[in-house]
């Protein structure tokens, strides 16, 4: 017997959109609009007409810094300064990340997530505030010394070396660490013997980079009075002498440069180990280099233990935090911080969308072409290259200080300085997802008689768009930590309120701002991570 | 080649094929000599000239060319971007044009009710057939296959190369596959040309040969 089963016919198949991804796009450019229409860019006049003649002697002193020896000798010390500062708060970041990674980790942990959840949310307070606003408190309970701008660098960056190293240990391959504990070994060795090999190479490329961050962070340090190059900078800028300033940007893009260079190079080395049973020697050299250098920095910084135990500072800790509890909420406080997260808000959105559209634009220009081009071409993308260097080589603050001639004071200034600096970084990156991406699909178009434009829209774009959102998502998270820090140079958002409560030491007042900062980046954070997983 | 010819190019690993097929549809450059492709020698062909030469031959690769973040409809149309504007291009991304070709030609692959899937959701076999719907909308009159089926079932191996040859020769065109298995090139193709180190070093009729002969020829034992 048989069964004749009627079948329907299958549905046509239907264009099913993902209304996540939707909502989220168009929540991204209502966004953006706001940002804009609320700029002032677009109403109302934005250049500074009576900087014109400063702009005019500060440019043409470009071409003729302070080479006297006297000032070169300062520049020098001063490099120094910042070098020191960099390396001693590098690598006391590392150490408390690589203890803390302990307790922030899942697999200290296992299926008990109380601890780890504490543990992640303690990370919290010390990430979301910007080295500068901790180089600002420090400076206030450990009065001029050196300390703070070491422990500035060391707790934030720690902090988050500490999250990132648990992470690089979650997610190293666990099948040598479970073969371990079968065989019987307890969790401490097994995680010695079975999970710190797969992670090494990726926990010391990370402390490499970390190294090179801390560089530009001492730079900006000193920007706030804590010592060496930033502290030159703010000194000559505030006495107008512009050759000493650009002595000393150039000083400075020199050594966020040449910190930009060898780490990349030693982290490229760090995180693909050559095969071979020798060590790496260069590999070897940088680290044993770092440590000679942080031995060097105790003693030429004259850093002693005392000064953080002493009798005078705890009584400073004590009487700040007594005053600085509980927080104003007085009168127009709360307004006022309101507001200024809003105009932050909006800083780094400006920001962050002028990097995304120029770094996409020079896209192109930046990859290395992976077949031979023609000289000009060539130069063309050298060029490019070279300028993003340039850009990402000045921190933001610098830049900001310089368009202040150019711009009125307000949100513009800031939102430009961060958007510059941040083109220069988000260029090289995106640059780079072009040189990985798989050129084939774009081949077989081009070999079917697609033009170049359908080549780019069919071939290209679809897989570097997930990789281009998610950076520039990244990069807005980083862009409004550092809002915060030009504002505290003043150029608009929640970071000149911030300066103003310290500077009349109003304690009330920097606690109700502090939580306002943490809460805007803790939620920037929440809201990008969310737009990252729609875009996976 | 003749019109309504389909052409097997067999020969072991680095003998020249893909290489071949490279040259014929403009990708590579010859080193020397010159070759004519529907009557035009694509080496001294420019831009808007070259590109319609092209949008004529199509070619098949191992199913690598598709961008797998795009939806299927979108890697089938792309088969069309030869005579497509910019803009139509554009704006198909987000309201997808000449479905009813694209349901078509998945139809004749066996793939209709995956149109709206993202193309990196599916085999590695399906995705070979998401290719070739690429070249079914894309119509051209030269077909140049390299491993066609390589990621296909038996059954659906056959399936692939009868529809490539239909496409090629029911338009006047021709067919030229890269094709490992001796039985598959005996089945589907007139003429079986066989490279070695860059040469020709066979070239004869289907009908003349049998499995067993080619098989010595790929030195492989199987």
């Amino acid at each position: 017997m048989t069964a004749v089963v009627e079948r329907p016919a299958p549905p046509a198949p239907r264009l099913d959109r993902d209304r996540r991804r939707w909502a989220w796009g168009l929540g991204a450019l209502a966004l953006l609009g706001w940002a804009l229409a609320s700029s002032g860019l677009l109403s109302g006049p934005v250049l500074n007409p009576a900087g014109t003649g400063q702009v005019g002697r500060f440019l043409a002193a470009a071409v003729r810094p302070e080479l006297g020896a006297e000032f070169l000798r300062v520049v020098a010390g001063s490099t120094l300064v910042t070098v020191a500062y960099a390396v001693l708060g590098a690598g006391l970041a590392v150490l408390i990340g690589a203890l803390g990674a302990v307790p922030a980790s899942r697999t200290t942990w296992g299926r008990r997530r109380t601890g780890w959840l504490l543990t992640r949310g303690g990370l919290a307070l010390p990430r979301g505030l910007h080295e500068a606003v901790w180089g600002l408190l420090l400076v206030n309970v450990l009065g001029l010394d050196p300390w703070v701008g070491v422990l500035a660098i060391a707790v934030p960056y720690g902090a988050i070396t500490a999250k990132v190293f648990a992470d690089l240990l979650d997610e190293a391959p666990r099948g040598a660490y479970r073969a371990l504990l079968a065989a019987g070994a307890g969790r401490g060795t097994a995680a010695l013997y079975g999970l710190l090999p797969p992670a090494a190479g990726g926990l010391l490329s990370y402390s490499f980079y970390r190294l090179e961050c801390a560089v530009r962070s001492a730079v900006v340090l000193g920007l706030i009075g804590a010592g060496g190059l930033g502290y030159q900078l703010a000194l000559s800028f505030t006495s107008l002498r512009w050759a000493q300033v650009w002595t000393t940007v150039y000083a400075l893009a020199l050594l966020c440069l040449l910190a930009d260079v060898a780490g990349r190079a030693v982290r490229r080395r760090a995180a693909a180990p050559r095969p071979g049973p020798r060590r790496d020697p260069v590999l070897t050299g940088a680290v044993l280099a770092v440590v000679a250098l942080a031995g060097w920095a105790v003693w030429y910084l004259a850093l002693s233990p005392a000064a953080l135990v002493s009798d005078r500072t705890r009584e400073q800790v004590v009487w700040v935090a007594s005053a600085a509890w509980p927080p104003a909420t007085d009168g127009d406080l709360l307004p006022a911080v309101w507001w200024a997260s809003v105009e932050t808000l909006r800083m780094s959105v400006l920001a962050v969308a002028f990097a995304t559209a120029g770094a996409v634009a020079l896209a192109g220009l930046a990859a290395r072409p992976g077949r031979p081009v023609r000289p000009g071409r060539a130069a063309l993308g050298g060029l490019t290259r070279t300028g993003l260097l340039l850009l990402r080589a000045v921190p933001p603050p610098v830049w900001a200080l310089v368009l202040l001639f150019v711009l009125l004071p307000g949100a513009l200034p800031g939102a430009v300085a961060l958007g510059v600096y941040t083109l220069g970084v988000l260029g090289r990156l995106v640059g780079e997802a072009v040189e990985e991406a798989d050129r084939r699909p774009a081949e077989a178009l081009r070999a079917a008689g697609a033009s170049p434009a359908t080549r780019w829209l069919y071939g290209g774009a679809p897989a570097l768009a997930g990789p281009v959102l998610a950076l520039a998502l990244y990069r807005w998270e980083v862009v409004v930590r550092d809002t915060v820090l030009v504002g505290l140079l003043g150029a608009g958002g929640i970071g000149v309120l911030l300066s103003a409560a310290t500077s009349s030491f109003d304690w009330p007042a920097v606690t109700t701002v502090l939580i306002a900062i943490v809460l805007l980046t803790v939620a920037v954070d929440l809201v990008g991570a969310q737009a990252r997983a729609a875009l996976r | 080649m003749a019109a309504g010819e389909r052409v097997a190019v067999v020969g072991a690993s680095g003998a020249g094929k893909s290489t071949l097929l490279g040259v014929l549809n403009g990708s590579v450059p010859p080193t020397a000599g010159s070759v004519r492709v529907l009557g035009q020698d694509p080496a001294a062909l420019r831009g808007r000239e070259l590109r319609r030469l092209r949008a004529r031959t199509g070619t098949v690769h191992q199913h690598l060319e598709l961008a797998g973040q795009l939806r299927v409809v979108h890697n089938v149309n792309a088969g069309r971007l030869g005579s497509w504007s910019a803009a139509r291009a554009a704006w198909s991304l987000v309201r997808p044009q000449g479905t009813g070709d694209v349901l078509g030609a998945l139809a004749r692959v066996g793939l209709a009710d995956r149109a709206y899937e993202r193309t990196d959701r599916l085999s590695g076999g399906q995705r070979q057939r998401v290719a070739l719907a690429r070249l079914l909308v894309q119509r051209p009159e030269l077909v140049l296959a390299d491993e066609p089926a390589s990621a296909l079932d038996p059954a659906l191996a056959d399936q692939a190369l009868g529809l490539l040859g239909e496409l090629a020769t029911g338009r006047g065109g021709a067919l030229l596959a890269c094709l490992h298995d001796p039985a598959l090139a005996l089945r589907h193709c007139d003429r079986v040309v066989g490279l070695a180190a860059g040469r020709v070093v066979l070239d004869a009729p289907a009908r003349a040969l049998t499995v067993a002969a080619l098989e010595g020829f790929y030195g492989v034992s199987r």
